[in-house]
């Protein structure tokens, strides 16, 4: 049983386990707009030089300037729009055209074999970017699956590296986006490191997908 | 057994050090620190947009 649960990699302070942090900072922007608590505490993010920590300087910048309503206002136009939203940020939506395809059922799948389902209260599609980096959260922290890193490497490249780089580039340059543009610039140059990152596991058991 | 999967390269960890995911615990930490990991994103938003909760934690009603 212990042999399934990696220890060095989740201690606290670890690199791996920082890693929960963006994740959960790009949930709470994207499963609702940011509230007064948020804010304060993205302002007060310090960046260092590298590309991510230039993105996150810029965003600090960009949430000391912002107030709650009007990035409601913002979130509304980005995301809910009258009818739809500027932008769908759902996989199924980056990978298919169309909302509820099959990326969701293959998703559905996988969450369900990593013992992971959505709140009842709910009834958000569990593709939506904001749930999958909550799950990716879970996972580095434990609270999900079995806490390989083979686990998180397998659900990042099958579930979020195919389409959340696109999403976020459109999220840039979306015509509502201003804080929104400093948060998808903060998840691109995140989503980067990931894709490198995960790149040096030797993952045999990430090549088998769910999609195959 | 199957360790070898379970490891991350030694280049990834240095990786992750350069890449600066360590600039954002300084910040972040209080952003998704005690409270947030207890209840993320507590309470539904007055936009009726509710994410909060999606996921639960189910695993112990299955089969652990």
């Amino acid at each position: 049983m212990e042999s399934t649960v990696v220890e060095p990699e989740c201690a606290i302070g670890s690199e791996e386990r920082l890693r929960l942090l963006p994740y959960k900072l790009l949930a709470r922007y994207f499963a609702a707009p940011p509230d007064r608590e948020l804010l304060d505490l993205s302002a007060r993010l310090e960046g260092d030089g590298t590309p991510f920590g230039r993105a996150l300087a810029a965003l600090a910048a960009a949430a000391a300037e912002a107030t709650p309503e009007g990035v409601e206002e913002e979130y509304q136009s980005l995301f809910i729009g009258l009818g739809r939203g500027e932008i769908l940020p759902y996989a199924s939506y980056y990978l298919t055209g169309f909302l509820q395809e099959r990326p969701l059922a293959e998703l559905r799948i996988e969450l369900e074999r990593l013992g992971v389902a959505r709140a009842e209260d709910t009834a958000e599609p569990e593709d939506h970017v904001a749930a999958l980096c909550e799950v990716m959260a879970g996972l580095i922290s434990g609270a999900f699956g079995d806490g390989r890193l083979t686990t998180q490497k397998r659900f990042f490249e099958t579930h979020m590296a195919p389409w959340m780089g696109r999403l976020f580039a459109d999220l840039e340059k979306a015509r509502s986006a201003r804080l929104y543009r400093h948060v998808a610039r903060v998840g691109r140059c995140f989503l980067e490191i990931e894709e490198t990152a995960f790149a040096m596991i030797d993952g045999h058991e990430a090549a088998v997908s769910v999609g195959d | 057994m199957r360790k070898d999967t379970n490891q991350a390269k030694p280049g990834r960890r240095d990786f992750l050090k350069l890449a600066g995911i360590g600039a954002v615990a300084a910040g972040v930490a209080g952003v998704t620190g005690q409270k947030a990991e207890a209840a993320p994103d507590t309470e539904a938003k007055s936009s009726g947009y509710r994410l909060t909760h999606h996921v639960r934690k189910v695993y112990e009603l299955a089969r652990f």
